[in-house]
């Protein structure tokens, strides 16, 4: 979490360095911006942290910068917004369209910082299994097409046995597929194994 | 008979052939005389027949005027009346034409007006047409307004040696455009009020920003000092900040006591930008919530102007509104509303503010500003109106214009401040 950092985008200056002042009460990096073009423009997707967003700003809305990171079809920061006061229906909207939390105006300070965490926590476990996955997948990438078959069946259940039968292999063979994938997949057992090829099975 | 009677006859015949020679003559200067004396006749005939014409056209001209319902008079270059109808006398109070006829005009004049009432005439003896109004006391002391059409008449030679005045009582009109002033003054209070509705959203808005950052700096203030980690110079920055926060809201508060509060126009030196710019954060959010953004294009370095900043607040408030109900109604793909500041071509300065709407229908173009005129299904047409009215009160003069390929555009023009502007800026800065 220490690589974390909090992007502030708000159009009013006064609001954004007091919200800096606050937010760096709790040892957390900071970063302002005073559009969500300015932002966009140095936008770095692999950044980790959260992202706390006016609904109000000139020029392209929070609402709007929240379309824009969905557009991208790829993981974002999450968004804590905030909303002035009686601004329920924007702030549902807002949810609606995927924003992590939002604060409401006058907020409590403790309150918004346990959000701003939360959602930093959240970013680094998206971020985590995100990264697992991907060396699943590599991994995943690795086996032959008669390992996959027999990982498939494994999977399913079946014994070696059976394995041996189903695809008229010796079941000598079938075991020595087996212990390849388990070595491949870096599975410890045969319940890993299984976990695994879930995750795997999640993705496609 | 003897030679006595010879000669007698001779004398007779001599006599009576002179006689003849006379008589005949006579009869033929009494033919002659008589033919002169017929052609006299016939010549005084004539004559007669052109003077029964010329009393016979005075009389019509006489009934005319004496039944002409608007005072007709005429006047000596004094200002001594020659003559009046009895409309006039009417007009004036007078019971005969002896309270009025051969005195001076000027009895009846209000003394303020007394001046342009001589230029007028001096005017008018000059050769030239004239129309101008003046207040009028009358005989009876009755005050009335008066508005006069004169014009020189000329003799013969072509000098002019008295004055035509047709004169009628404006007093009701002149009260009703009095009172239309008036009322348009309190439309403009009430406009402002229920403008002051549609901001007040935007208002709290703008509260809310500077209490919003009060509240982060001393909260992150507290939880430094909880934390006793911090040195005490590292939290003057922030402080400083709630206090700058804190002045921040208490203009935005002088600004909504300002803005309700009823009152003359007050002209001093003013920076259009800031008052643009000024504008541009108090319609922020219902431009925004309409999906409209404003643009700013604002030149550096223009004059001051005279101007009450509130009331040109206004005006912008309003066009700026205006377009953003107009974009909104057509529905318009692209809202963009850009406000520009210019020299005016003078010493002044103009003000522009073009959007990317309808535009405005050409044959409705001259109407925009007219009281009651809109064409918007909720609007009073209220707003241009107040608009133009505030635009002339500070000496200037404001148009709409419509692009060929859409948009509105819409201009102003303020004065610059001179001397006394600054003189006037400086009081306003010792009151502070």
């Amino acid at each position: 979490m220490s690589d974390a950092t909090v992007f502030i985008v708000d159009d009013d200056e006064a609001v954004a360095r007091s919200l800096r002042w606050l937010i760096e009460s709790i040892r957390l990096e900071v970063e302002t911006h005073a559009s969500a073009h300015a932002f966009l423009d140095r936008f770095d997707p692999g950044r980790r942290g959260c992202l706390v967003l006016d609904v109000r700003m000139p020029g392209i809305s929070g609402l709007e910068l929240q379309q824009r990171l969905a557009a991208r079809r790829a993981y974002h920061l999450p968004i804590i917004f905030i909303t002035g006061h009686g601004d329920v229906q924007m702030a549902v909207r807002a949810v609606q369209a995927g924003a992590f939390d939002f604060v409401e105006k006058p907020f409590n300070d403790q309150d918004l910082l346990d959000r701003i965490q939360r959602a930093i926590a959240w970013d680094a476990a998206q971020r985590d299994r995100e990264s697992q996955r991907e060396q699943l997948r590599a991994l995943f990438a690795g086996l032959t097409a008669r390992e996959r078959e027999v990982l498939g069946l494994v999977v399913e259940g079946l014994s070696n046995k059976a394995i041996a039968l189903e695809l008229g292999l010796s079941a000598k063979t079938v075991e020595f597929h087996r212990a390849r994938v388990m070595e491949k997949l870096r599975a410890r057992s045969l319940t890993d194994l299984v976990k695994l090829a879930m995750q795997l099975g999640a993705e496609a | 008979m003897g030679t006595g009677s010879e000669a007698l006859w001779l004398g007779l015949v001599a006599a009576g052939g002179t006689l003849a020679a006379a008589l005949i003559f006579s009869a033929v200067s009494a033919l002659r005389l008589r033919e002169a004396e017929q052609r006299l006749r016939d010549k005084e005939i004539d004559h007669q027949a052109v003077m029964d014409r010329l009393q016979e056209n005075e009389y019509r001209l006489r009934a005319i005027i004496e039944s002409e319902p608007e005072c007709v008079k005429l006047q000596a270059a004094d200002g001594t009346v020659l003559e009046i109808n009895p409309a006039g006398l009417k007009l004036v109070d007078a019971d005969s034409p002896e309270d009025i006829v051969g005195k001076r005009i000027y009895a009846v004049v209000a003394p303020e007006h007394a001046e342009l009432y001589r230029e007028n005439m001096r005017r008018v003896f000059a050769g030239e047409a004239v129309v101008y109004e003046f207040r009028s006391i009358t005989l009876k002391g009755r005050t009335c307004w008066m508005e006069t059409h004169a014009v020189p008449l000329r003799d013969a030679r072509g000098a002019v040696y008295a004055l035509l005045g047709i004169t009628r009582d404006v007093t009701e009109h002149k009260l009703a455009e009095e009172q239309a002033r008036r009322h348009q003054t309190e439309l403009a209070r009430v406009a402002r009020l229920s403008t002051m509705g549609e901001m007040a959203t935007g208002l709290a808005h703008e509260l809310n920003q500077p209490l919003a950052a009060i509240a982060n700096f001393a909260r992150g203030c507290i939880r430094r000092l909880r934390g006793g980690d911090v040195a005490p110079s590292e939290l003057i920055g922030p402080l400083e900040e709630v206090c700058r926060q804190a002045e921040r809201a208490s203009e935005v508060m002088r600004h909504v006591r300002d803005f309700v509060r009823k009152r003359e126009p007050q002209l001093a030196g003013a920076d259009i930008n800031q008052i643009v710019r000024s504008v541009a954060k108090l319609t922020e959010l219902e431009t925004r919530q309409h999906g409209a953004a404003v643009r700013l294009e604002l030149a550096p370095q223009l004059p001051r102007v005279l101007a009450d900043p509130i009331m040109v607040e206004q005006v912008i408030g309003n066009l700026v509104r205006n377009s953003v109900e107009a974009m909104t109604e057509a529905r318009s793909p692209r809202r963009e509303i850009t406000i520009r500041t210019g020299p005016n071509g003078g010493a002044g300065v103009e003000v522009e503010i073009a959007d990317s709407g309808p535009g405005i229908d050409g044959a409705l173009i001259d109407q925009v500003f007219d009281q009651f005129f809109t064409t918007k299904r909720e609007g009073v047409g209220m707003g241009l109106s107040i608009s133009r009215s505030i635009v002339e009160s500070h000496g200037g003069t404001i148009r709409a214009e419509s692009g060929a390929a859409g948009g509105a555009t819409f201009r102003f023009s303020l004065q610059a401040a001179g001397q006394e502007a600054g003189g006037g800026e400086r009081r306003h800065g010792l009151h502070r």
